[in-house]
């Protein structure tokens, strides 16, 4: 607990340099912000574009598969903001900065998500707010005073799912003696989840619930704010999946680091 | 000269065998990938016969066959570039006697030979097994695909080197790479056939170079096309070819002047 | 303070097989060959000491180090250090050692060093009245006041070191690792860095060990002197002793103003055990075993009996000291 309350109070030192660092490169800013942006809309646009063929994908409406991928925007820009070491392979481990980290009295994972931190990506929360609030007014959705609250909590265990798995995959890198390509895989980790699993067959099901659990992070929160009573039990789950998987992802992580093998010699 | 260019292509090949976590990560990701869109489009589908001018069946490949095609033309010798130039290796790539641009196209051409052999090859064999899949009948149609493919690579390889070389103007461009992947993702056809999208969007689109990298080569594979049809749309490809050149020479000739201006 | 004993760690190393052929083959399977980077490794420091750790390129001293501050775990074996388990008990442990990389930075690049400064403080917890008065005495003493409000990417490496070293320190720890912290660096910065350095020594107490591959660097501050080969520990002493036992000596080459043979250097020097090599006619060079007592009667004698033009005075460099170690390749010398 102490720990945690360290790395809270360092959190805002870091944020601080972030934004002194950032101010001197504007126009990566401004790159960044709109490529984000064209990622959002072209998802968006995937889906329009089927639904102007079909009025049905799987039971779900036009609008429900919209709300749903406002819903997912939002747990994956929480967790686009606090892991972004996409470069984790290459700066830390051939790089070497894995060593200063090492030696610094702050748990490592922490000092790593600290110094790839990424603010500017809370504007995927605003476009997910916007795409979600379009499609509930489309839908007529109603609201409980606690809902909030359930959606804070759904969303904070929907990052933590992709900050576990991320973790894990990220500490394959102290395991390989080679250059492993792990930015890739999250750059494609993100389609999942996107769309309710019951399009999928059972196998790619099973494998988005229990595996690579996405679909908590998407479909399953979702569906409670959607009144579809038969996914509550998975949107009830989805904190106690959310813990689990980010212990896993911690304990590789903290594996990993024991066969930390450093750069050079 | 030649020779220099084959050995380029030999190494690059080499080390993305190297590079085995990748392989096997990327083989994860392209399976699920396709096996995700397979089933996304038959929920699409529903009872439907056709949508977009293409069955079920033919979807299917198209899906496969789509991934399968990026595999081969897929690179990131715009971000190599990117890092090159910010890194400040570019200037001695200008000293060296060859052409820095031919060099990074034979790079990329090893990588999509590895990637088809490696990924895209074992990838169609294990996807024909699970799902319905429709190879082409005949020798023509194979000859067509790959030619078409070929064609493919080397235009998405121009849009990237435009990409690449505009870090020379820009110094960070990471965002306006990373948005142009999306954007051919779309628009040519990977995610969504050029056919479903609404007839505007796809006059706009006859105007750009995208559908050329995707849509025409999985369209013949699919068997939707004639022949006739086919030799048409590799002539487009051909024609898109040429005309991307003009820009990335213009461009190439302004970096390499700035960059004795600035002394690199 | 620093107690190891028997210390080892091993890497598995991934040997490439040859071509396309074997590039395949490795896809799917692969040869490995374990090396042992430290081998056996046993020593104990003293609150206080300021030591060397040196050897050729790949001895093993990169790797000791990081075991040594926690940054590797041990294949086997056991390191206490301030009553820590380094691997074990890391975030603890760190707090009370700083660590300079020579090759690497810890600063932020495009930020001043103070705005660094500042976060590692929070990271360490640094009390702040006491902290900053530390740090008032670090920039001072370190010279570094001029420039530690520029970005790190507008400093020269002379000034960017003299901020790492600041840097480490900025905790005020007990321990301090120097890894080839020298490297690159033009005479008057080393020498800066090594007068700041004793000075951090006496004042403070500060244990000090550093790696290096420069004689001088050991000459101005280390006292104690561990030698490591292929991973093991091949001597542990004091320097003067380390030059008495393996150094080849002292070579003193004499230009002369008329043409002199070997025969002539021999007649005045009697049966001093050195040996006299002719360069040309007029210089030759002289090998003393044992430079303390003999060097002075050499140059003295010489000087007196000669019309001498030039003289020159080579010391045996740390890296002829380890070769000749590992010439010898025999028992452990140990001096402890």
């Amino acid at each position: 607990m102490q720990n945690a309350k360290h790395i809270y109070s360092i959190f805002a030192d870091y944020l601080s340099q972030y934004f002194k660092t950032r101010l001197a490169y504007r126009a990566d800013f401004l790159g960044d912000l709109a490529s984000n942006l064209i990622s959002e809309l072209i998802n968006l646009v995937f889906i329009i574009v089927v639904f102007q063929h079909v009025p049905l994908m799987g039971g779900w409406s036009r609008d429900e598969i919209i709300f749903i991928y406002g819903f997912f925007l939002v747990p994956y820009a929480l967790f686009s903001i606090f892991f972004g070491f996409w470069d984790f392979n290459e700066r830390y481990i051939i790089r070497g900065e894995m060593d200063r980290i090492l030696t610094r009295p702050v748990h490592n994972l922490a000092q790593v998500c600290l110094e790839s931190i990424a603010p500017d990506r809370i504007f995927g929360v605003i476009s997910g707010l916007i795409i979600m609030g379009y499609a509930a007014i489309q839908l007529k959705l109603d609201f409980y005073w606690y809902d909030p609250i359930i959606f804070i909590v759904l969303s904070v265990s929907g990052a933590l799912i992709y900050g576990g798995v991320y973790t894990a995959v990220s500490a394959i890198s102290f395991f390989s003696d080679s250059r492993t390509g792990i930015s890739p895989m999250i750059y494609n980790i993100q389609q999942y989840g996107r769309y309710p699993v019951d399009v999928y067959n059972k196998i790619i099901r099973f494998v988005l619930t229990y595996i690579l659990p996405f679909a908590f992070v998407g479909v399953y929160p979702a569906a409670y704010f959607l009144r579809k009573e038969t996914w509550y039990i998975y949107a009830a789950m989805t904190p106690v999946v959310a813990v689990i998987f980010f212990g896993i992802g911690l304990l590789v992580w903290n594996i990993g680091v024991s066969k930390y093998r450093g750069a050079g010699s | 000269m030649h020779k220099f260019y084959m050995e380029l292509i030999r190494m690059r090949f080499l080390t993305m065998l190297a590079y085995r976590v990748n392989y096997y990560s990327g083989i994860i990701i392209y399976a699920i990938n396709i096996g995700a869109y397979y089933f996304l489009w038959g929920a699409i589908y529903g009872g439907q016969q056709q949508l977009g001018g293409l069955s079920v069946a033919q979807m299917t490949s198209y899906v496969a066959i789509a991934w399968m095609s990026r595999a081969f033309y897929f690179n990131n010798i715009d971000m190599e570039i990117a890092q090159d130039v910010r890194e400040g290796k570019v200037a001695i790539e200008m000293i060296r006697p060859y052409n820095y641009l031919s060099v990074k196209t034979a790079q990329a051409f090893g990588e999509g030979i590895f990637r088809f052999l490696f990924f895209a090859g074992p990838g169609i064999f294990l996807i024909s097994l699970i799902i319905p899949f429709h190879f082409p009948a005949t020798a023509q149609g194979w000859g067509l695909y790959l030619l078409s493919l070929l064609f493919a690579f080397l235009i998405n390889t121009q849009v990237n080197l435009l990409t690449g070389l505009l870090t020379f103007f820009m110094f960070r461009n990471d965002g306006m790479i990373r948005a142009k992947r999306v954007i051919v993702d779309l628009m040519s056809g990977l995610v969504l056939p050029i056919s479903f999208f609404p007839g505007w969007a796809q006059t706009l689109m006859g105007f750009l170079p995208f559908q050329a990298i995707n849509y025409y080569p999985s369209l013949i594979f699919t068997g939707v096309t004639s022949a006739a049809r086919a030799w048409q749309l590799i002539g487009f490809q051909v024609i898109w070819m040429v005309v991307i050149l003009i820009p990335i020479l213009i461009l190439w000739r302004m970096a390499r002047s700035r960059l004795v201006v600035q002394g690199g | 303070m620093i107690q190891v004993k028997q210390l080892q760690k091993e890497f598995r190393i991934h040997q490439s097989r040859a071509g396309l052929g074997g590039a395949f083959r490795d896809l799917f399977s692969r040869e490995y060959k374990t090396v042992k980077a430290v081998d056996n490794l046993s020593f104990t420091v003293e609150e206080g000491e300021m030591f060397a750790l040196i050897g050729e390129n790949g001895a093993g001293k990169s790797t000791t180090i990081k075991m040594l501050t926690g940054i590797l775990t041990p294949s086997s074996g056991d390191i206490v250090i301030n009553g820590f388990v380094p691997f074990k008990e890391r975030e603890d442990y760190v707090r009370s050692i700083g660590v300079v990389f020579g090759q690497r930075s810890q600063l932020w690049w495009d930020l001043s060093p103070l705005e660094s400064f500042r976060l590692l403080k929070s990271v360490y917890k640094v009390d702040d009245t006491a902290g900053e008065k530390w740090l008032e005495r670090l920039i001072e003493e370190l010279d570094i006041g001029s420039f530690v409000s520029q970005p790190v990417r507008k400093l020269s490496l002379g000034q960017r070191m003299r901020c790492e070293v600041a840097a480490s320190l900025i905790h005020k720890p007990r321990l301090l690792f120097l890894d080839e912290p020298t490297v690159g660096l033009d005479v008057l910065v080393k020498q800066k860095i090594r007068e700041f350095l004793r000075n951090l020594n006496e004042t403070e107490k500060m244990t000090i060990l550093l790696t290096t591959h420069d004689v001088s660097d050991i000459e101005a501050l280390c006292k104690r002197v561990l030698v490591m080969d292929k991973g093991k520990l091949i001597f542990d002493g004091l320097l003067s002793d380390l030059k008495e036992h393996w150094g080849n000596g002292t070579e003193v080459s004499f230009q002369m103003k008329k043409r002199t043979k070997a025969s002539e250097l021999r007649n005045v020097l009697g049966d001093m055990p050195c040996t006299i090599e002719q360069i040309n006619d007029y210089s030759l060079r002289v090998q003393v075993p044992r430079s303390q007592e003999m060097l002075p009667f050499v140059l003295s004698t010489v000087m007196a009996s000669f019309d001498v033009s030039d003289v020159k005075i080579m010391e045996t460099s740390t890296e002829d000291i380890v070769r000749n170690i590992y010439r010898t390749d025999g028992e452990v010398a140990s001096h402890a």
